[in-house]
């Protein structure tokens, strides 16, 4: 008879810790602690106007653009890919867009600002649909296709621009990157409905688990069914979109677009949101609510690096240096290297693939 | 012109008490194993025997738990491919393991490519590569791409690279599974030039044809253990079969007693479920026919490498036809891919059940409802009522342990990953099952349930392929066997209470006009 | 006894070489009319084409192929160059190095912050070239060691680049180094007024860099090793021939961060400045130059010689682009669209092989 086993009581404690999301969350809590603490200030929300203000509520907004990138960004790792146009496709879709006002006679009127937000959303629609018919349709290496549209993309978004920085003076648009909807910041707002909406499309429907199944395993995925080329065209789509989401946010409290500035390495906030959340860039499953306090820490460290008074230039280099760390923690071999070796152990420096038929 | 004469002198490689221990399983236990200059020694033995196993020891690239490898009267410890090889032991593999992007001279030559000054020329490359070529009778430019050529001349560069650096031993791993009659032909020449000069050639092989024709005597191995030595002139094909495939322990017989497959008549007018009509592919398996009925399990057995698997999966999707037909209730279809198969009542489970099976990452409850959800389309999720439900009813009735829908199924036993993966076929409500070795490598309760639940299923009128290494399984479960050997489906064997394991290692042994 | 698998041997002399035959010629044809060498061709005909093309347009009584032209190019494009054949390499195994632009904006602003602290030119020149090696050594380490994929290694090690670059200054920094610039300003001159064209130092070590590139991957056992790697199977068929895939791999990145150091100088030379955002998307040229010039972006096949011709042709549509009095971010986008077009044929050729 099958020996019935049963999972081993864990204490409450250890569910805790041993939670994915217990150490950025640790990391987020003991930033903001650690900021508090030199800077009382930091922790004080206030009303004014009715609306919110205060040091926490800027890195709630400040957290905005990275959690939209960042959303799009899981949802391709996770199917083994990865998109590192996001940035370019921001500068597109602002572009796009203030172009639009810019030549407009109407650009304060609700209704233009409507047509110019849905203008720049749905080039970086295409753009997605660029990365996702090369990444699913003609299998290029998904770094190779999106880089294409990382660097041509810029050209595209000064195409737009005519190689000016475009400035225009709309209110309405200026109200989507400064405003604030029952006194909360209008990015915050639209960060959070985008959220909901995409942990909504996902795990309300079947797409998440497909996804995470193409990611884990592709082959298996593809004799139970999944459709793995619509799925993954769909995905790269859908960060497209959100980038556009992004851009647009992101560019509407100075409403300049900047082809080159804008979004500028960016891919490299919205990865970091992605592998904080303990999503692993090999793909697989992905955490979108450990993409927000991802993003969450990221938008603290940068205003931790002000109130400690440490020069802003170093945030790139510690992001870099927590990617590196969170990639080699994931690596299964450092699991292997830090176990305690027999001595004479089969070895599989050769052949991974012929081990596994071998263990089959 | 084989010499039938108990070798004499000493062993060219001696190894004694080899045990590989992987994790959780002892890979190779205790084996013993010689092989004498100037013969060829065929290894035998089925799936999980340890042969590659133990050719990977012999060629450096596992390192041994216990035991003693010597060659040429020295005791070595390989750490790597390239020390066995300069102990003179050169393997050539069963998919060629060159460089095919690389050119002919250098597939051969490198690793003792001349040079001039601090530059390899390839002039002299291509002229001692050409020579060693012709050596073996083959007459290709050696500056071409090795992809350019077939199979066949690859294998043979292979060889020719082992006679570069005058090998000892010649390891030949499965060399023949992609070749046509006539360039195994051409390979035994070759080898039986290689004895002629007094290389040890060890050669392994599923085709039984092939072994008895070119080997002089032979090591069976099962499950990890050293079965028997024999010459192959003494070891007739039945025995060999017996000896390779084993029988269980009395402990299983009395488990699965109770496990037989219920004989009922058909009535003249049912048309059959499926019905393949000349199905095949090039390179995978040969045309066949193949039917099976409602309500009716069909056995399929072989030796590994007959093409059981390679037969099924034209039938679900998972491969494409290039011939033939196929034909659902009697209507013809076109099956375009595995979501298609699905939907026209397909479910196949395939015999990889890492790689092609379960989904490592995910629950049990997401592994089970992949299938089921996929076919609803990635917009409609299962209501999770109904999918707890369903997850609930199969882990009841497989009893999957433990019984915690929400454990990722990587972390599960192989028998109960395996139940989990029959849970995402059967939740698909398929008419048609075709299972491929779904009880392999898992403990004996789990496969007394797999195969009674199969047994049941039937007998609810679900159609069932049954693919099994183990005979006395199909025996117990089919009611019909087709038998299959060297990529070809040669016969239909009716069960019933005459037909015994010996029937079938009779139909697989026969002697085939087939290479 | 004998088995023949082919046409009856070709006729041999007694020294092992063969006599020119009937047999012999159609090999040397077939040598070159083999389907891996369409990429090349795919190559050789967008140079002609953009040759023409400038001819036609700009040629004018002057003429625009000229030593000049030629002679500009590799001036404007060395570092590419070396850039290029580093990630050359890296290619032929299956991986790929996004680092390189960040590496050069690192080294550039190495450079213009040692120099005026007094550290003396050579060691400068030094370091900065084992700045490149680090960030190779680095991605090698986490490529065959930790088994990350070589975009995700690279790319991490890109972020550290630029993060280690902003650190240093996000100022454009001038070099102002008496030394410096006379080394950059170096050069050969030749012809007469309008005609003239010079050889300078970048275009002597990128030349230098190529040859010795071009004698790794063909002449030595590490090249060929290099290419073994591409086959796509994890480096299995190497390690069981008894070569040493792993090394190899390793080497591969170091090559390609040196070369990137090197590279970084001799973008140095070119602007003589440094600067935190140089060289963004300069990885991507570098990558479109290599597979302009004919080698497989998934690995295997290529040629560092066609990684030449890559960049004459990335710096052709550069000039024509600024003929045509286009802005320069166009050259962007025509990169783009030619690098898409390569890695298209190249997706149709192997999807027809499989066939």
């Amino acid at each position: 008879m099958s020996d019935v086993r049963r999972a081993p009581a864990v204490p409450a404690w250890r569910k805790v810790t041993q939670h994915r999301l217990f150490w950025p969350v640790v990391a987020l809590v003991v930033l903001i602690v650690a900021c508090g603490i030199k800077n009382p200030t930091f922790l004080s929300v206030e009303i004014r106007d009715g609306h919110l203000f205060g040091q926490l509520i800027d890195i709630a907004r400040f957290s905005a653009t990275p959690l939209l990138l960042a959303l799009g960004m899981a949802l391709v790792i996770a199917t083994g890919g990865i998109d590192l146009s996001v940035g370019a496709v921001m500068a597109i879709s602002l572009a796009v867009s203030l172009t639009y006002l810019d030549g407009n006679p109407n650009a304060d009127s609700a209704g233009t600002v409507v047509v110019a937000v849905l203008l720049g959303i749905v080039v970086a629609l295409v753009a997605g649909a660029f990365n996702g018919f090369l990444v699913s349709v003609l299998g290029v290496q998904p770094f190779i296709a999106t880089m294409i549209l990382m660097v041509a993309g810029r050209g595209v978004a000064m195409l737009i621009t005519q190689g000016q920085i475009t400035t225009v003076t709309s209110a309405p648009f200026k109200y989507l990157g400064s405003g604030f909807v029952l006194g909360i910041p209008t990015p915050v707002v639209i960060a959070a409905v985008m959220f909901v909406a995409v942990a909504i499309l996902v795990r309300r429907t079947a797409l998440g688990m497909l996804l995470e199944s193409i990611g884990i395993n592709r082959e298996a995925s593809r004799l139970a069914g999944v459709q793995s080329r619509n799925i993954t065209w769909f995905v790269y789509v859908l960060a497209g979109m959100l980038a556009g989401i992004a851009g647009i946010v992101y560019g509407a409290p100075t409403m300049a677009a900047d082809a080159n500035n804008i979004g500028l390495m960016k891919e490299m906030d919205a990865i970091m949101c992605v592998v904080l959340g303990g999503t692993a860039l090999a793909g697989g499953k992905f955490y979108l609510g450990g993409t927000v306090v991802g993003a969450l820490i990221l938008s603290t460290i940068e205003r931790a690096v002000v109130i400690f008074h440490i020069p802003s230039q170093i945030t790139p280099l510690f992001k870099a240096v927590v990617i590196i760390a969170v990639c080699i923690a994931q690596s299964p071999r450092l699991r292997e290297y830090l176990k305690p070796r027999r001595p004479q152990r089969p070895r599989s420096i050769v052949p991974a693939a012929l081990a596994v038929k071998e263990a089959v | 012109m084989a010499p039938t004469t108990e070798p004499t002198g000493t062993p060219v490689v001696q190894m004694t008490g080899i045990t590989i221990q992987f994790p959780g399983v002892k890979a190779l236990d205790d084996v013993d194993f010689r092989l004498f200059p100037g013969e060829v020694h065929a290894l035998m033995g089925e799936n999980g025997a340890g042969k590659s196993t133990l050719i990977k020891a012999l060629t450096g690239v596992y390192a041994i738990d216990a035991g003693e490898i010597r060659v040429a009267d020295r005791t070595h410890r390989f750490s790597g491919p390239d020390e066995a090889q300069a102990a003179g032991i050169s393997t050539v593999y069963q998919e060629v393991n060159l460089c095919a992007n690389l050119s002919v001279a250098e597939n051969v030559m490198l690793g003792h490519e001349p040079r001039t000054g601090p530059f390899i020329s390839w002039r002299k490359m291509r002229a001692q590569a050409a020579e060693y070529l012709a050596r073996l009778h083959l007459d290709i430019d050696p500056a071409s791409l090795l992809s350019a050529h077939s199979i066949a001349v690859q294998q043979l560069c292979a060889i020719a690279r082992s006679t570069v650096v005058e090998a000892k031993v010649l390891i030949l791993d499965e060399p023949t599974s992609s070749l046509q009659k006539a360039e195994v032909d051409e390979l035994f020449e070759v080898i039986r030039e290689l004895r002629e000069r007094g290389v040890a050639i060890l050669f392994v092989s599923h085709f039984l044809e092939q072994v008895y024709e070119i080997s002089d005597r032979m090591t069976i191995l099962r499950n990890g253990r050293l079965v028997a030595e024999h010459r192959t002139a003494d070891l007739p094909r039945r025995e060999l079969i017996s000896l390779m495939v084993g029988r269980e322990g009395a402990e299983l017989d009395a488990i699965e007693d109770g496990v037989q497959s219920a004989h009922r008549e058909r009535p003249a007018d049912v048309v059959p479920a499926l019905a393949a009509v000349g199905l095949g592919r090039d390179g995978s398996v040969e045309a066949f026919d193949l039917d099976v009925y409602p309500g009716e399990i069909v056995g399929l057995a072989g030796l590994l490498g007959s093409g059981r698997t390679e037969t099924v999966r034209l039938l679900c999707g998972a491969d494409r036809p290039e011939r033939g037909e196929l034909r659902l209730a009697g209507e013809t279809v076109k099956i375009s891919d595995p979501l298609d198969a699905l939907h026209k009542r397909i479910a196949f489970s395939s015999e990889d059940r890492k790689k092609e099976g379960i989904v490592g990452d995910l629950t049990v409850r997401e592994n089970i409802a992949l299938a089921m959800q996929t076919m609803r389309g990635v917009w409609k999720p299962l209501p999770r009522k109904e999918l707890d439900e369903v997850v609930a009813k199969y882990m009841t009735a497989l009893k999957i342990s433990p019984a915690d829908p929400g454990m990722l199924v990587k972390n599960l036993s192989g028998g109960n990953q395996q139940k989990v993966l029959l849970a995402r076929w059967l939740a698909t409500a398929p008419r048609i099952l075709i299972l491929d070795e779904p009880t392999r490598g898992i403990d004996i309760g789990a496969k007394a349930d797999i195969q009674k639940l199969v047994t049941d299923l039937a007998a609810d009128g679900m159609s069932v392929l049954f693919i099994s290494s183990e005979f006395d399984e199909v025996l117990r479960v089919s009611q019909r066997i087709d038998i299959l050997r060297d990529r070809r489906l040669v016969r239909t064997i009716a069960n019933g209470p005459e037909v015994t394991q010996d029937t079938l290692l009779a139909a697989i042994a026969a002697k085939g006009e087939v290479a | 006894m004998s088995a023949t698998l082919t046409a009856p041997q070709t006729p041999r002399s007694d020294d092992g070489r063969r006599r020119p035959t009937a047999g012999t010629a159609r090999r040397t044809l077939a040598r070159f009319l083999r389907p891996e060498l369409l990429p090349i061709a795919g190559t050789l005909l967008t140079l002609v084409i953009m040759l023409v093309l400038g001819e036609s347009r700009y040629g004018g009584e002057r003429g625009f192929v000229s030593v000049k032209l030629f002679s500009n190019l590799l001036q404007d494009n060395a570092y590419l160059l070396v850039l290029a054949i580093g990630m050359t390499f890296v290619i032929i195994t299956g991986g790929i190095d996004l680092s390189v632009g960040a590496v050069v904006a690192l080294v550039g602003l190495v450079i213009a912050t040692l120099l005026p602290a007094g550290v003396p030119l050579p060691l400068v020149l030094v370091i900065s070239v084992l700045i490149g090696s680090t960030f190779g050594l680095l991605i090698g380490v986490l490529v065959q060691y930790f088994a990350i994929q070589p975009f995700i290694a690279s790319l991490a090690a890109m972020f550290l680049a630029r993060g280690l670059a902003n650190v240093v200054s996000v100022q454009s920094l001038a070099i102002t180094d008496e030394g410096f610039s006379s080394m950059a300003s170096w050069s050969l001159k030749f012809g007469e007024g309008r005609d003239i064209s010079k050889i300078n130092l970048s275009m002597i070590i990128a030349v230098a860099v190529l040859a010795l590139a071009f004698y790794l991957l063909h002449y030595t056992r590490f090249g060929r090793t290099v290419y073994g790697l591409g086959v796509g199977d994890d480096g299995n068929a190497v390690e069981l021939m008894g070569l040493r895939a792993g090394r190899t791999r390793l080497w591969v990145y170091v090559i390609s961060g040196t070369c990137a150091g090197i590279a970084g100088i001799l973008f140095a030379f070119y602007t003589k400045s440094g600067y935190n955002l140089t060289g963004i998307g300069m990885e991507l040229d570098a990558i479109a130059a290599v597979v302009i010039g004919g080698t497989i972006l998934t690995g295997g096949a290529g040629y560092v010689l066609g990684t030449g011709v890559g960049v004459v042709v990335y710096g052709l549509i550069q000039v024509l682009i600024a003929r045509e009095g286009l802005d320069s971010w166009w050259t962007k986008v025509f990169i783009g669209v030619v690098l898409l077009a390569f890695v298209i044929l190249q997706r149709a050729i192997a999807a027809r092989k499989k066939k």
